[in-house]
């Protein structure tokens, strides 16, 4: 490790200095892949960002605050997005949950109980995954290039002005090591009242949320669509209530039927000799597989000799 | 002769229609015949005479495969016994000489007479002569063809039939007829002796009246092949009646003087003589045989390879019983022995029919109690030993088998017996691969022992050897001493070695002798025996002379009064310990005990508060019986209870730290159950709606159960918060006893929604991989997790020594580091395959055996094309097992780098074979666990019964890239340790602190760091230990730049092209250290 190159493809390279811990005490120094956020479906805020590859596991805002700091001085950094919190955005049902609320809320402005429907943290500090990308917003774009043009002067200034990591953030970000997994384990059990109030919310929301689903197919069955044919919806007067219902029915009928048709299997003579048939086929086959079972034994274990 | 020539030409005509019709119909038998052999072929396959098509496939395979090339291997070997022959028949007769002389002759030349003990006297009237031998021939397994290849020396049997000239009538007597032959031998020694060859004495199977000569061939180097020179008489020589088993040959002056003699019986002296009159006769009726049956040969050699893996043999110390007993009981039973005298084979059988059924004819006919006696009308009288009688060559044919020999063979006949009808699995491998023969696999408990050396060098009336004379006595009393504590009891002497022909024989004074036994489980432990009644004198009188002071009189709860033994309580292994040093401490004196040394108990020992299995989990039993009570009592539950199942490890005795709790320290780990209500339409129609009103469920549980008993505690935990279709919730239940458990819901309509999920046409390809996984984990907590509690702990009650072998073998997979890849359940059913599949051997019953059973067939197991399969209930069929086989096909064909599913293991629950195999090995850590049960195999071979069990438990660090050096402060199972050491006083002034129960920071860490780093390194960590090891993924070397790698890179400035990245293994390993902070101790990075 000579020189470090300080652009790799479209990206300049950020070197982070990593202190030694009392347990691995080498000085290393982490690459941070930086480049201007352009992203498929343009935002207001693409440019005053960056686009970061490769952050540290433990990364936090407070970090990224520091490091951008040292570069170009305080106050010109605004918010940092991690990539897991981009995805790990709730799931496709919340999500819908969500944007239904998010409706009835413009609509009916009498909602406006804040609801939070989503289960207590357990986890007073997320980690990332390695290799892992985040998008800083700054102040404005002139930071955003000036953050840029820093990391280009760091390289010829050589390895002593790397901004080092987690220098002077001990107080500012929750404890790694054996008190996050303390405090996890006291966070696992929340307070029953609490998580009470979050399970009678989320049910509410679901329940509005049903009655909503429901509503709406009901006006579907009469809503005709362009051209003229009514869409068949669930819970109309003939329809099943619930779908494994049906399911289950129809699973018990095939069986009926199944039984029926293997009790009158040998009726016929014609349906005697095919069957014979069958089984003399059956029983070449098995040959022909065990043969095959053999042989691949043979390949695979060696010979077949007894064991000394 | 003008006599119509038409005549004559019709004739010939006629002869010639004649002959060419002739010529036709002797094609069409032909392709008869051809097609007959061809269509009995097919009915050999599809499943008549043979167990299953594979197995007659495979018992091919191997028969090609062990059957020497004769031509190529010992094509040379003929010459040189021709040559040989010829120096034979060339050494010069010599005249008869006295003992004293003959002895003198031959020290000149360098030479010991091999007179069988007690020697001669040298004032003799007899006289010793030599004389060119009769005949000559070549016999044994060379001769009629039915060698295998084995790994040590092939031998050749020369016999050198001696002429009747040098013997009298009366040679019979008192060994006469032994030092005649022992001259005979020293002088064909003295004849071949001039030459290049190296001879040396050998007692033929042991036997010390059989020394014979060794000869070394030297014609091809590479193969080491013997020439065994052998001594026979000629046929007829001695009246067969006079050497029947019952008859006495050897009178010493008293008996004669008495005329007594008639009551001692020397059956072993008799039928050593008689098996050398028999040499010639036995030739010819095994010759005999092969003619008269095709099968014949195979069959031999068939049973040679299953005696051979069982550890059987013709000499002495190996049981008797060997592939001459085994060819010549075949050829017997092809003539005679069924009923009505007719024969008990068929000619027609095929080679597997009569190996079956000689196996099912020693297992189903005991001739200790009913000798057979063939082809002659005397009936022998009962000795004690097994017989069957050649009336036609007058010889029994087992005069070499003991007791307890005789024993094991039917115990193997019956096992092996067991496994050629069972129609659902293939035993080919257990029947003839395997070695069984071990002795820690075989046996649960050995003791070595000096004979002592009075008994050694002891005469006797009979020509049996002191230490087999002792061995009998021994085994006499402890069978009767150790009664139904044991199945099997065997012994093993000393085998006698070769000696150089200048030497007399060197029979040293200190014999050992080998007991191992096979624990009757059930009985084992028993501390009182109950042996007969006050009233019966006799017995009784019997009874106090056999077990002297410890024999006490009792009156029992039933009011009998019986003469009863009482042993200190203690492990199987101590209680058996004490019988066995008191009974050979009575009968044998103080001497015998000294020299005693047992094997066995360590194993259980090295097991973390080895208890009698059972007790230790019993408290959590019982305390599970009350939780479910509680529930099932509660009233306000707004749905009724289904079922509650224990899912966890330790209420299904098999967890390694057995759950240890008090009321102020709180079992540390709350024991896993599942609870089902019966099913309702209230529930919520979408998976995480279910699991939120979960909550409200263990909530409404909790405070309910906090109602009825103010003692029990509870809390609500969360889990699983990334996964939301996943359980999210748990309750925690206390008991003032100490013992907690952690309930979970199940409910019947997540599976419904999770598949049709999975199956509907989600566009969004994360919800579905979330749904696959949510129903795996669905489907093993819920379903499989139930079932398997349920049988394995079904079992261990069944097996006690089932749950120590768990145990151990979690243990095992722990010090190496290896139980973050294999589930616990995965372990359970690997010892459980051994206890119900324990072919060739019966179910283990020590620990010690489980245990290395275990290990043996991880180091046997071809997880890429044979699958684990467990039949709880006995119920599977061939179809069954055939289905679960083509499943794994089916997989290997999908996944055949074995990415996903790599071990499969099914059960009769749980036919996919993925249940607990889903979520790791990997392929790198299945192949680790194979090579570590294959070095630990070798160790346990080589070192045998010396073996210290601690070098298979001892950890290895050599093989990975880093070490991670906990703090063991945090480890949760060293707390516990430390824990309960603790004096109990001090524990009372600590506080109960429920808050911390669960709580395991080593663990949490380890699975934090594993799913950062999990694709790039394997980590490998021990549960009850403090170190975490990794392996780097070769996989991940220098590559082109890309944005969304999964690991940490550096820029690499290699050459112009400035695009390459690399993993930035610093990084990341100060990254592991900063998560760990104050937890890790070091980083060792080799």
């Amino acid at each position: 490790m000579s020189q470090i190159p300080s652009t790799i493809a479209d990206y300049a390279v950020l070197p982070i200095a990593i202190p030694p811990t009392p347990a691995y005490q080498v000085k290393t120094t982490h690459h941070v892949y930086v480049r201007p956020h352009a992203p498929k479906l343009p935002t207001v805020d693409d440019s005053r960002s960056l686009f970061l590859v490769n952050v540290p596991v433990d990364s936090t805002s407070p970090h990224f605050r520091a490091v951008f700091a040292s570069l170009v001085g305080a106050g010109r950094f605004e918010s940092i997005t991690f990539e897991s919190e981009r995805k790990n955005a709730p799931s496709s049902a919340i999500l819908a949950i969500e944007a239904t609320r998010g409706k009835k809320r413009k609509r009916a402005s009498e909602a406006d109980v804040e609801l939070d429907t989503g289960l207590p943290q357990t986890w007073d500090r997320a980690l990332h995954k390695s290799g892992s990308t985040a998008i800083a917003v700054f102040a404005d774009e002139k930071s955003a290039e000036a953050v840029l043009k820093a990391i280009k002067k760091l390289h010829k200034s050589g390895k002593g002005a790397f901004p080092v990591w987690g220098e002077g953030l001990t107080e500012k970000v929750p404890k790694l090591g054996s008190h996050r997994y303390l405090t996890h384990h006291k966070m696992q059990y929340p307070d029953p009242d609490l998580l009470r109030a979050s399970v009678d919310a989320y049910m509410m929301e679901f329940n509005r949320k049903e009655e909503e689903a429901s509503q709406m197919a009901k006006r579907m069955r009469n809503v005709p669509d362009e051209d003229g044919f009514v869409t068949v919806t669930r819970g109309g007067r003939s329809g099943p209530a619930r779908r494994d219902d049906a399911e289950t029915k129809r699973l018990e009928l095939e069986e009926k039927e199944e039984k029926k048709r293997k009790e009158m299997g040998d009726f016929y003579r014609f349906q005697l000799r095919e069957r014979r048939k069958e089984e003399q086929g059956e029983l070449v086959k098995r040959f022909e597989e065990d043969r095959k079972r053999v042989d691949a034994m043979k390949e695979k274990r060696g010979k077949f000799r007894p064991e000394t | 002769m003008a006599v119509n020539p038409s005549k004559r030409r019709k004739l010939d005509h006629e002869i010639q229609e004649d002959s060419s019709n002739e010529a036709e119909s002797k094609q069409v038998s032909k392709t008869k015949s051809a097609r007959l052999t061809n269509h009995e072929d097919g009915a050999l396959y599809s499943g008549g005479s043979y167990k299953s098509n594979l197995f007659k496939l495979q018992v091919d395979e191997m028969l090609a495969e062990v059957k020497p090339n004769y031509e190529k291997r010992l094509g040379f070997i003929s010459d040189e016994l021709h040559k040989l022959k010829g120096l034979i028949e060339s050494i010069g007769d010599r005249d008869p000489l006295s003992v004293q002389d003959a002895m003198k002759a031959f020290r000149s030349c360098n030479i010991t007479i091999p007179f069988p003990d007690p020697k001669p006297s040298l004032d003799a009237a007899y006289k010793l002569s030599y004389a060119r031998p009769s005949k000559i021939n070549v016999s044994g397994s060379y001769a009629t063809k039915t060698m295998i290849k084995s790994d040590s020396t092939i031998s050749i049997d020369l016999i050198v039939t001696m002429p009747p000239s040098i013997f009298q009538d009366k040679d019979y007597l008192n060994y006469r007829y032994f030092y005649k032959r022992a001259y005979y031998l020293a002088c064909i020694a003295a004849g071949l002796q001039t030459g290049e060859n190296k001879l040396e004495y050998e007692y033929k199977n042991g036997n010390k009246l059989h020394p014979i000569l060794v000869l070394n061939s030297k014609a091809k180097p590479g193969h080491v092949t013997e020439i065994h020179i052998l001594l026979a008489a000629p046929e007829g020589l001695f009246a067969e009646s006079k050497l029947r088993p019952e008859r006495n040959a050897i009178r010493n002056k008293e008996t004669i003087d008495s005329e007594s003699f008639a009551s001692v019986h020397t059956p072993f002296y008799n039928a050593s003589l008689r098996s050398d009159c028999c040499v010639e006769s036995y030739l010819k009726l095994l010759h005999g045989s092969s003619k008269q049956s095709s099968a014949f040969k195979d069959s031999c050699i068939l049973g040679r390879i299953w005696l051979r893996q069982r550890g059987f043999g013709s000499s002495l110390a190996a049981g008797g019983f060997g592939t001459f007993e085994w060819s010549a009981l075949i050829a017997l039973l092809l003539r005679t022995g069924g009923p009505q005298k007719r024969a008990l084979l068929s000619s027609g059988y095929s080679s597997y029919q009569i190996f079956k059924a000689v196996l099912h004819f020693l297992s189903t006919t005991d001739l200790l109690k009913r000798p057979l006696v063939l082809e002659t009308d005397f009936l022998a009288a009962k000795l004690g030993l097994p017989m069957i009688y050649d009336g036609q060559r007058g010889h029994n044919i087992l005069y070499k088998m003991t007791p307890w020999s005789y024993d094991l063979l039917r115990q193997e006949a019956a096992t092996t017996s067991k496994m050629l009808n069972d129609s659902t699995f293939d035993y080919f491998e257990p029947t003839f691969i395997i070695r069984t023969n071990h002795l820690l696999h075989r046996f649960d408990c050995i003791v070595r022992l000096e004979v002592p050396e009075s008994e050694v060098t002891k005469t006797l009336c009979d020509a049996v050897s002191g230490t087999r004379n002792f061995s009998l006595r021994l085994y006499d009393m402890l069978k009767e001493g150790l009664m139904d504590r044991v199945t099997l009891i065997h012994l093993r002497e000393t085998v006698p070695e070769r000696w150089p022909l200048k030497s007399p024989s060197t029979t040293a004074n200190e014999q050992e002798l080998v007991i191992s036994v096979i624990f009757n489980p059930a009985n084992v432990d028993r501390l009182v025996d109950h042996g007969p009644s006050a009233e019966d004198k006799k017995a009784a009188a019997k009874f106090q002379k056999f077990w002297g002071e410890k024999a006490e009189l009792r009156r029992f709860k039933d009011g009998s009064i019986l003469e009863s033994l009482v042993w200190p309580a203690g492990s199987s292994y101590s209680i058996y310990q004490n019988i066995v040093t008191f009974l050979i401490g009575r009968h044998f004196g103080a001497d015998a005990i000294a020299s005693l040394e047992f094997v066995g108990e360590a194993f259980s020992k090295a097991l973390p508060t080895f208890l009698t299995s059972g007790q230790l989990f019993e408290a959590l039993r019982q305390d599970f019986q009350k939780l479910e009570r509680d529930i099932r009592n509660l009233e306000d539950l707004p749905l009724q209870l289904r079922q509650l199942s224990a899912i966890s490890p330790s209420l299904r005795n098999s967890s390694i730290h057995p759950p240890s709790f008090s009321t102020l320290r709180p079992l540390a780990d709350p024991a896993d159950v599942a609870i089902q209500f019966e099913g309702s339409g209230r529930w919520p129609d979408d998976i995480e709606a279910i699991q939120r009103t979960k909550i409200a469920f263990l909530l409404k549980i909790g405070s309910c159960l906090e109602e009825t008993n103010a003692e029990i505690i509870s809390r609500i935990g969360l889990e699983n918060d990334r996964q939301a279709l996943q359980n999210c919730a748990f309750l925690d239940i206390f008991y003032p006893s100490g013992a907690a458990f952690r309930l979970r819901i199940q409910n019947d309509r997540e599976q419904t929604l999770l598949e049709r999920q999975i199956k509907g046409t989600v566009e969004d390809h994360r919800a579905r991989t979330d749904a696959v996984a949510a129903l795996a984990y669905y489907k093993r907590l819920f379903i499989h997790l139930p079932l398997l509690n349920q049988s394995i702990a079904t079992h261990c009650t069944r097996f006690p020594f089932l749950s120590p072998t768990i145990r151990l073998v979690k243990m095992w997979f722990d010090r190496h580091l290896l139980s973050e890849h294999f589930s616990e359940e995965f372990i359970e059913l690997l010892a459980a395959h051994v206890f119900l599949h324990p072919m060739p051997w019966n179910a283990p019953s020590s620990a010690m055996t489980g245990f290395l059973r275990v290990l043996f067939f991880l180091s046997r197991w071809d997880w890429r094309l044979v699958p684990l399969i467990v039949d709880f209930t006995g119920t599977m069929t061939s179809s069954d097992a055939a289905t679960i086989n083509t499943r794994l096909e089916a997989w290997r064909k999908v996944d055949p780098s074995m990415n996903r599913t790599v071990l499969f293991a099914a059960t009769n629950h749980d036919t996919t074979g993925t249940a607990f195999t889903s979520n790791g090995p990997t392929k790198v850590a299945a192949a680790r666990m194979t090579a570590l049960a294959r070095s630990a195999c070798k160790i346990v071979k080589e070192h045998g019964i010396s073996l210290d069990y601690k070098t298979l438990f001892a950890t290895s660090l050599d093989d990975y890239d880093f070490v991670i050096h906990l703090n063991p402060k945090y480890s949760k199972t060293f707390k516990e340790l430390s824990a309960s050491k603790q004096f109990k006083n001090l524990e009372v002034q600590s506080n109960v602190d429920l808050e911390l129960v669960g709580l395991d920071s080593v663990e949490t860490y380890v699975h934090e760091i594993q799913e950062r780093y999990g694709e790039t390194v394997v980590f490998f960590r021990s549960k009850t230990g403090t170190v975490v090891a990794g392996l780097w993924n070769p996989q991940y070397g220098p590559r082109s730049f890309k944005v969304n790698l999964s690991y940490a890179t550096r820029p690499l400035a290699v050459g112009d092209d400035q695009e390459i990245v690399g993993i930035d293994k610093s990084t990341m390993l100060a990254e592991i250290s900063r998560i760990g902070g104050d937890m890790v101790m070091k980083i060792e990075v080799r």
